[in-house]
């Protein structure tokens, strides 16, 4: 039940009896919750940065990953040899030439050529 | 003036105002945080033509609350013509309780200018842009706000007496 008419506040008591209520104060997390990055620099928002990518795709990244490294791993044998002959003399008489007597074929494997 | 600087100025304002508002702390956490996520979701929709950044926010939480005080109340209008009863001032057991319970007996949209203009310290056109009524509407409910809360709180006049004295 309210108190008669006659019976009420002045304005000033009543403007003194107001900031009784007081609000408390706004919590701390709100600004994380607001600002999720927060002002952390970039280079430590690195470590919590995440990609989402779709499991297929990640299937097909991680084979073609293993098959790279697994062709990067294993040694690859050249059987591609040559016949290195004697530079042809490019000064010579060719009345001077006379048949080859012996023949010795030397099969050099790529791995020991220099150039 | 970018979210961040936003939040620092005013973050305090909109919680306090946002709990009168709900008398709770979670809900007025959750709408001091939605203002602020609006703002940094959408910030072009803060013209500072049309007022202050503090009165851009101000008037989220107060559609937010609107919305809490819906879902909460369903069917219930949010207007002047709730009268909701008097206060027992043997409930309260202190001053600060005892104006709690009474600006949260007044109808909704008094205590929305009672606290804007008494504890805010926003001025009646800013009131009345928050709110969206005229001017003369918001001073009317201020004053009917006051016209109660004077007689609701009389028990407390020597209260109000030593607040006044110091």
């Amino acid at each position: 039940m309210l108190p008669n008419d006659e019976e009420q506040l002045t304005d000033r008591e009543l403007d003194a009896i107001l900031p009784a209520w007081k609000a408390p104060m706004a919590p701390v997390r709100m600004r994380a919750a607001v600002f999720p990055g927060g002002s952390r620099p970039w280079w430590t928002r690195l470590w919590s940065a995440s990609v989402h990518v779709p499991v297929p795709v990640a299937c097909c990244v991680a084979l073609l990953l293993a098959l790279a490294a697994w062709r990067w791993a294993t040694p690859r044998t050249v059987y591609r040899d040559r016949i290195v002959l004697p530079a042809a003399n490019a000064g010579a008489d060719p009345s001077q030439l006379r048949p080859v007597t012996e023949l010795r074929l030397r099969i050099v494997r790529s791995a020991d050529v220099s150039n | 003036m970018t979210p961040e600087n936003a939040f620092d100025q005013h973050h305090q304002a909109v919680y306090s105002f946002a709990f009168r508002l709900t008398r709770r702390a979670d809900v007025a956490e959750d709408i001091a945080q939605e203002c602020f996520l609006a703002l940094v979701r959408a910030p072009h929709r803060y013209d500072p033509a049309r007022g202050s950044m503090k009165l851009f926010l101000f008037s989220i939480a107060r559609n937010l609350a609107l919305k809490h005080y819906r879902d909460d109340r369903p069917g219930e209008p949010y207007d002047e013509g709730f009268q909701p009863a008097g206060i027992d001032p043997r409930q309260s057991l202190d001053v600060a309780s005892a104006v709690a319970s009474a600006v949260a007996s007044l109808p909704e949209l008094q205590q929305e200018a009672l606290i804007l203009f008494e504890y805010e310290g926003v001025t009646l056109e800013e009131i009345a842009q928050i709110v969206g009524a005229d001017t003369g509407t918001v001073k009317s409910r201020l004053h009917r706000a006051r016209e109660r809360l004077r007689r609701v709180l009389v028990e407390y006049r020597k209260v109000g007496n030593a607040h006044a004295a110091k």
